[in-house]
């Protein structure tokens, strides 16, 4: 008997990689992203505090890698983000792609800790990317 | 100081707008003039390409004056892979014309004090001024050219700076 229903088999990878990153931990993390209302000479040299969104993803997988990182000492992390709660995001901010919203993110917060974004990878199959892997670094305290 | 410091990358960026208008970078959702304050920005993982960096570093202060004189050294860092179309093969071609972008708008060498945290901006009594810029040997990181020049930034402190 064969499956008759209407999936789109593109879509079995992104729903396998989700399952398994619910199972593994399923946290959240949450990207602190920049408005684009800064085209001001204020904003431009720090006076103006610019409107921020934080845009919550999940599931997400944060692992420590090994401890070669030796500038300043900070532990390096790895964030395996979600390609469609991703998408999600990307749509609801009205973004061309997942690079323009990492590349307006000031902060990754996960559990409470703030990260910096070292660089972006993804994995595709069939042609679309199923999972992000950021590449981060722990950030320092910034004054209340 | 922080006044002068405003005026001076205000007035490189006007200044960059005007004589390359092409030269941008879309930052934060916005695109602007390709030039941009590192400490004003998100931290960079990597400096971006083809656009000027301010970085601020050195201070000095004179005393022995009438009025307090505060120089802060300012860093310009740039860098550039060249351009796709001709696969990077012009990249020694960009730099030399950042090269001459940067001794242009470092001309002439002082600005008037704006007060940027007043909207809109305020003049203030004095003007910023600053000596020529030191530029630094070329250096070659794979396919990436990069130079800095060292400019020494002047100004005299006024009444509530």
């Amino acid at each position: 008997m064969s499956d008759t229903a209407p999936r789109n088999p593109v879509g079995a990878p992104r729903m396998l990689a989700d399952a398994l990153l619910r199972s593994m931990t399923g946290t959240t993390a949450l990207l602190r992203v920049t408005g684009t209302n800064t085209e001001t000479s204020q904003s431009e040299v720090g006076l103006m505090a610019t409107t921020f969104y934080e845009a919550v993803i999940s599931p997400a997988v944060m692992r420590k890698l090994r401890p070669t990182w030796q500038e300043n000492g900070e532990s390096k992390w790895e964030l395996i983000l979600s390609a469609s709660g991703v998408d999600q995001q990307v749509n609801t901010l009205d973004l061309e792609s997942a690079q323009a919203l990492f590349a307006m993110t000031l902060t990754v917060t996960v559990a409470g800790q703030d990260y910096l974004i070292e660089s972006v990878a993804s994995n595709e199959a069939f042609g679309k990317v199923y999972l992000y892997r950021l590449l981060l670094r722990e950030a320092h305290q910034q004054a209340m | 100081m922080q006044n002068a410091k405003d005026s001076f990358y205000i007035a490189l960026r006007t200044r960059l707008a005007a004589i390359n208008p092409e030269r941008t970078i879309l930052l934060r959702g916005t695109v602007r003039p390709g030039i941009l304050v590192e400490d004003a920005e998100a931290p960079f993982s990597q400096l971006p390409n083809d656009v000027f960096v301010l970085r601020w570093s050195g201070l000095g202060v004179d005393l022995n004056l009438v009025s307090t004189m505060v120089a802060k050294q300012c860093e310009i860092i740039y860098q550039t892979c060249g351009s796709q179309s001709y696969g990077g093969l012009d990249r020694g071609r960009s730099l030399s014309k950042m090269d001459e972008e940067l001794a242009s708008i470092l001309q002439p060498f002082y600005t008037a004090k704006l007060d940027y945290t007043a909207t809109p901006p305020t003049a203030m009594l004095t003007k910023v001024f600053w000596d020529e810029p030191g530029f630094t040997p070329v250096v070659t990181q794979r396919d990436r050219l990069s130079r800095s020049a060292t400019v020494m930034v002047y100004s005299y402190q006024e009444q509530g700076e």
